[in-house]
């Protein structure tokens, strides 16, 4: 056997971090990489009836954990790391209604919060994030400019962006790109 | 050289001087002017030049209409042409040129043009340049366009940045005029997210530029305190600047906003401009009505203008359009132009009211000719004179300004971009849009309501029920009903007997004869002398003319406006520039980047990237000292053949596919058997089209009895992914399967080599010898003492002994070292898609090159692998096709070069030995080729008629590109290893 | 420039966010149908003007499929629904 360390290498570790755009400070856009921790894909099985509380019971608690983007699809977030045991014991939980896929490395979440969110968003996506039709717990799976992502109502003034691990940098600059004109803090690492 | 400043008034601020330059003149004008004002200031009317017969032109509008007044602005990358000075916002350093002139607008060389124009009527160039055929690509039309045209693009790449935006309303009010911001107000009010849009720097439409009391007060006042309340309301957003260009599908309309056009220090953090989707419940059109010019002998002398934009000029920016201005009407406007003038103290040296009854009231000092004409307006680059016939009599009056209305079309653009037609009112004299459409009504000046508070009421009243119908019941119009006290006169679409040329379209040069031969010529549809003229074809699109146009052809077909129809009104409204349609997508915004988790090991191992569409690949990895690709590649190729290699293969598609019906699922979409494939085994998928062609394939494994895992190629992954939905969702919803796409969740790392299992067995923790983990095994694996859980497959691209390792792709590069780092005593080396190809050619292994849509899977040597005994699959009813069993289908061979020291290239085509290359001896073509190190040759595969049949015959490879023939020589596909030895080893 | 495709699971979205295939309406044959009923699933489309339904992916965000009934002259959109509500496989073997 080998003797090494297991590194974890983050998606956006090569991403820039900084401060960008304009010098304002009243609506600035904050930009951060969040942990790496879990996302588990739950599909639903044929038939299966209303899942909401089944999948709420292998959440982490966070009242914006759950996020349905399909019928019979969500995905489940969290900032903890998940051994194949905790994911085997929770689909353990969901077995015959919904199947699991594990998603933690290959989607990455990124905050996005500020006075400005909205608008900065709606430079990417046709989903209408006015906060009376897209409360907190909201999601929406949709094109950010040129890329897929579920875009999830977290807080007033802040939202999460979920994106395949590929596209994770691209995405990031791209979010950059469309806070320029509200100032943008963007801290890459977690 | 007449026009000037006025000493006092407008809404100009002149503690705000700016300073631009015309034609690189320096010049001043204040805050509040455009360009277009602030020239009229400086005494320059003469602004261009015409485009066919460099007549000398001044501004004639004070809007988005003008087709005179186009100069380019901004130097270097920021160069812009054909921008209308009208609506040019004026900032300090703005750099204006004129266009279409050499050497300069006031003595340009073209006006000769003008002299031959007896000769250059409508189709001249059609009937001219003829002959011979060829010269018309050649030299008529690079001399045309040379003397023709009007401003030049700039080659240097443009430094600002565009954008596009999303907003969503339910009311969408296009238009800060009297209707809109009454229509804004009432939306406002009842609470509905309203967005209103206005293309001016500032809002209010003809409110600017009013001087008439509504009620009690000034225009002026109302707009303040409209404005000062629409501001209050936070559900409420203001779009200056912007231009509502187009109405599209689902009630989605695309609006322009010039963000920085207005200023000479651009903020980098903000776009030049931005275009706007912006979705609506409802919108109201409030987009005014566009003043008709009225067709008389020298109409385009600098010096005449439209009679609203001298009044626009002169109330709001203080502009004297000369000394003694002469007002031709056809409407009551023409009216309160003299008595705006008067009351700033100019002459009105005469009012000629084309209606025989003249007007209703006048209490200025003009004198007023009822049912007189001005047949010709004289003067070479400004107006001298106006001829004026009275009662049948010519009469000269001197002037050096001409204020004509011809009456008022409603600006309905915008109402017909989804295929409605325009209908023609005789009441309104002009077309009004069609009063049902859906999502969009139409007030205002714009629906054909003539005066300010009857607009108001309307504008009111139309978002009062439009927004009761979006279900806010509490609506109520903002604006008192108003009858409508504005009269329309039978329109007059020329004057007769004009001795000078009578314009219709300004901007393409098209004059009242050129119509009229039009029409004799046979060309008297409208759609038809559109392009027989050029009449609306301009940057313009005829916003000016085709109402004129329309008229004459009426009138020369003896026939009513209705019966000649408009043409068709499409977006954009107005000109958008190139950058506001690309928007952010330019540069390394052009598209996103795929990267694989082992693009950053592959980068600091060295590696060579190519782009297979979104992704980054690995192509080689380059050694110090090695020069050519060719060199790395074959030493990677030989190295994996004789110790080991890694390569990353993160990029092939990989699915999770769930559900108690998952086997019979994916025993329908690939033609061979998958309903017993054991938990723990891979397998080999062809899965086909409905056609019965080879869509894609991969390896598919079972890891459990319900959960298996598919992967496609790279550039198939997504069109697998939609077609599996497609399958389960839309055919055979009854089955019990779902997916999920995993190729973002593993990094997954080939190891071939006769060391691939050695290097391994040191990571992983389980056994992996031939016996406990043979070919095609397939299973979750324990690695590095429990540390870390991955995939592990026993497969080969290669040929080689070898497996594809996945782990959780945060996990990947540590991995791939530790791979590296176990495999160094070993040699193992890492290898890119290059030496991949090399490889899986030398053994015959197909990848899209030969599965390219015309291939079934017996054309590749896989028919046993079509199941004869599944009653269905995607592809099966259509594989028993008469084609499909044909003998002389292309079938894949492998082909060498007889020579080793000769070559040839993909797709070049295999003739018979010594055949002359025609498609009667065309046998079929190469579909691979390499150069193989093991065989020290050039090697390809090639789909050939009867191909397995044909080894060890001798053909021509023939490349018509580059005229080479290749003699070589057929044989099996499978170069190298033919029985699979180090496969199993 | 643009249009709006509601779809019953995400409301009004892109067309962007979509793929389309085509006719909603052929049904898949029988595997033993016949080479008619199969070469006219396989090639043969109707090109109607007017209603027609069709078979859209929301490709970019629940990646359902929905048959979208529109008009092909106005591009009025009638209905989108779930492809899964009427299937699209005749009978099976």
């Amino acid at each position: 056997m080998v003797d090494f360390a297991l590194v974890h290498r983050p998606a956006l570790a090569g991403a820039k971090s900084g401060s960008f755009g304009a010098p304002a400070t009243g609506n600035r856009i904050t930009l951060a990489a969040l942990p790496e921790g879990h996302v588990l894909q739950v599909l639903a099985s044929k038939g299966s009836a209303s899942l909401e509380e089944l999948i709420r019971q292998i959440a982490d608690g966070n009242k914006t954990a759950v996020r349905a983007y399909g019928p019979g699809q969500w995905f489940v977030v969290g900032d903890a790391t998940l051994s194949p045991a905790e994911i085997a014991g929770k689909a353990a939980l969901l077995s015959g209604k919904a199947s699991i896929a594990e998603q933690s490395h290959g989607r990455i979440r990124i905050g996005m919060s500020g006075g400005s969110v909205e608008a900065a968003l709606a430079k990417g996506t046709a989903v209408d994030l006015d906060r009376t039709k897209f409360p907190v717990g909201r999601s929406a799976m949709t094109l950010i400019g040129h890329i897929s992502a579920l875009i999830t109502r977290t807080g007033d003034e802040s939202f999460e962006v979920v994106v395949l691990r590929g596209f994770a940098e691209s995405l990031w600059d791209e979010l950059i790109q469309m806070s320029l004109e509200f100032g943008v803090d963007a801290r890459a690492t977690v | 050289m007449s026009s000037f400043r006025l000493p006092k008034g407008g809404s100009i601020d002149r503690a705000k001087p700016l300073d631009f330059t015309f034609d690189g003149k320096p010049m001043q004008g204040f805050a509040g002017d455009t360009l277009a004002s602030a020239l009229l200031a400086n005494g320059r009317q003469l602004v261009g030049r015409s485009f066919k017969y460099h007549r000398p032109r001044g501004i004639l509008t004070a809007g988005a209409a003008e087709p005179n007044a186009l100069v380019t602005i901004g130097e270097g990358g920021r160069t812009e042409a054909n921008t209308r000075a009208t609506l040019v916002e004026l900032y300090s350093g703005l750099a204006a040129k004129s266009q279409n002139r050499w050497p300069s607008v006031d003595f340009d060389l073209g006006a000769v043009n003008s002299l031959l124009s007896p000769f250059l009527g409508a189709g001249f160039y059609y009937k001219t340049f003829m002959w011979p055929v060829a010269f018309w690509e050649k030299v008529y039309e690079p001399i045309i366009r040379k003397a023709a045209g009007l401003g030049r693009a700039t080659y240097e790449p443009d430094p600002d940045s565009y954008e596009k935006w999303w907003a969503h309303c339910d009311l969408l009010v296009i238009g800060a005029g009297p209707a809109g911001l009454a229509a804004a107000l009432t939306a406002g009010r009842a609470g509905a997210r309203v967005i209103l849009a206005d293309e001016g720097f500032e809002p209010g439409g003809s409110l600017l530029s009013e001087t008439a009391l509504v009620g009690d007060r000034t225009a002026i006042d109302l707009l303040a305190h409209t404005l000062a309340e629409l501001a209050s309301l936070s559900n409420v957003r203001i779009f200056s600047r912007t231009t509502v260009f187009g109405w599209y599908d689902g009630n989605v309309f695309g609006a322009l906003e010039s963000v920085q056009k207005n200023t000479a220090v651009v903020d980098p953090n903000r776009p030049v401009e931005r275009i706007w989707r912006i979705a609506a419940k409802h919108a109201i059109l409030a987009s005014g009505a566009e003043e008709r010019p009225l067709v008389f002998g020298g109409n385009d002398t600098p010096g005449v203008m439209m009679a609203g934009a001298m009044r626009s000029y002169l109330n709001r920016q203080a502009i004297a359009p000369g000394k003694k201005t002469v007002i031709f009407t056809n409407d009551e406007s023409g009216y309160r132009t003299a008595t705006d003038l008067e009351t700033a103290g100019l002459e009105v040296a005469a009012i000629v009211d084309a209606r025989a009854s003249g007007a209703s009231s006048w209490s200025g000092r003009a004198p007023v000719f009822p049912g007189a004409l001005v047949q010709d307006a004289t003067g070479s680059k400004a107006l001298t004179s106006v001829t004026v016939l009275k009662g049948g009599t010519p009469v000269t009056i001197n002037a050096d300004a001409l204020a004509m209305s011809g009456g008022w079309s409603p600006i309905i653009h915008l109402a017909c971009h989804r295929g409605a037609k325009p209908v023609w009112s005789d009441a309104k004299a002009a077309f009004l849009a069609p009063e049902t459409l859906d999502g969009l009504t139409i007030a205002g000046s714009a629906a054909g309501v003539g005066s300010l508070e009857a607009c108001l009421a309307d504008g009111a009243g139309k978002a009062t029920s439009a927004l009761q119908a979006l279900g806010f019941s509490s609506a109520a119009p903002a604006f008192a009903l108003a009858a409508d006290a504005a009269t329309v006169a039978k329109p007059l679409w020329y004057v007769r007997g004009a001795k000078g040329k009578a314009f219709v379209d300004y901007q393409n040069d098209v004059h009242l004869k050129d119509l009229g031969l039009a029409v004799s010529e046979g060309y008297g549809h409208v759609e038809l002398a559109k392009r027989y003229t050029t009449n609306g074809m301009a940057t313009d699109q005829g916003k000016l003319s085709n109402i004129n146009a329309i008229g004459i052809l009426a009138e020369a077909r003896k026939v009513s406006p209705a019966d000649v129809g408009t043409t068709t009104f499409r977006p954009f409204y107005t000109p958008l520039s190139f950058g506001a349609l690309t928007g952010a997508s330019k540069g390394k915004h052009f598209q996103p980047v795929r990267k694989s988790p082992l693009h950053d090991w592959a980068k600091k191992n060295g590696a060579v990237f190519v782009e297979t569409g979104l992704w980054y690949r690995s192509s080689w990895f380059p050694k110090t000292g090695e020069t050519t690709w060719r060199e790395s590649v074959d030493r990677e190729v030989l190295n994996v053949r004789k110790n080991a290699g890694i390569c990353d293969v993160s990029t092939l598609g990989k699915i999770e596919v769930f559900g108690k019906d998952a086997a019979e699922f994916l025993n329908r979409v690939y033609c061979n058997a998958f309903l017993k494939l054991p938990v723990g085994k891979a397998r080999y998928g062809l899965m086909l089209r409905e056609d019965g062609m080879i869509y894609d394939d991969g390896t598919t494994s079972r890891l459990s009895e319900n959960h298996f895992f598919m992967t496609t190629t790279t550039a198939y992954a997504a069109g697998v992914m939609n077609h599996l939905e497609f399958c389960a969702q839309a055919l055979w919803p009854d089955l019990d399967v779902q997916f999920a796409s995993s190729t973002d969740q593993w990094a997954q790392i080939a190891v071939a080599g006769p060391k691939s299992r050695m290097i391994l067995q040191t990571l992983v923790d389980e056994d992996i010898s031939d016996a406990a983990f043979p070919f095609l095994g397939a299973k979750e694996v324990s690695l590095c003492g429990g540390t870390l859980t991955g995939r592990l497959f026993r497969i080969s691209f290669s040929g080689e002994l070898a497996y594809e390792l996945a782990v959780p792709a945060g996990y990947g590069e540590a991995i791939a070292d530790a791979i590296m780092e176990a495999g160094k005593p070993h040699g193992i080396c890492p290898y890119g898609v290059e030496a991949l190809g090399v490889m899986r050619i030398e053994k015959g292994h197909v990848t899209h090159s030969e599965i390219n849509g015309t291939v079934i899977p017996s054309d590749l040597g896989f028919a046993k692998m079509v199941s004869a005994t599944k009653p269905d699959f995607i592809g099966k009813a259509m594989l028993a096709r008469e084609g499909m069993v044909a003998d002389d289908r292309l079938s894949l061979v492998g082909v060498k070069p007889l020579d080793p020291a000769t070559t040839f290239k993909t797709g070049s085509h295999i003739l018979s030995d010594c055949a002359t290359p025609s498609l009667e001896n065309d046998q079929g073509y190469v579909s691979s080729s390499c150069y193989s190190p093991n065989l020290g040759s050039t090697i390809g595969l090639a789909l050939v008629k009867h191909g397995p049949k044909r080894h060890g015959e001798h053909v021509t490879v023939w490349n018509d590109l580059k005229n080479e023939y290749t003699k070589a020589v057929l044989c099996s596909p499978v170069f190298f290893d033919p029985e699979n030895g180090k496969l199993h080893g | 420039m643009a249009s709006l495709i509601a779809c019953p699971h995400c409301g009004p979205r892109p067309k962007e966010e979509f793929t389309v295939r085509g006719d909603a309406g052929i049904i898949r044959p029988a595997p033993d149908a016949g080479e008619d009923a199969w070469y006219a699933y396989v090639y043969l489309r109707d090109n109607p003007r007017g209603r027609h339904k069709e078979h859209w992916h929301h490709t970019s965000g629940c990646r359902r499929w929905l048959i979208v009934e529109r008009d092909t002259v106005t591009h009025a959109i009638y209905g989108v629904s779930d492809a899964a509500g009427a299937p699209s496989q005749g009978e099976t073997a």
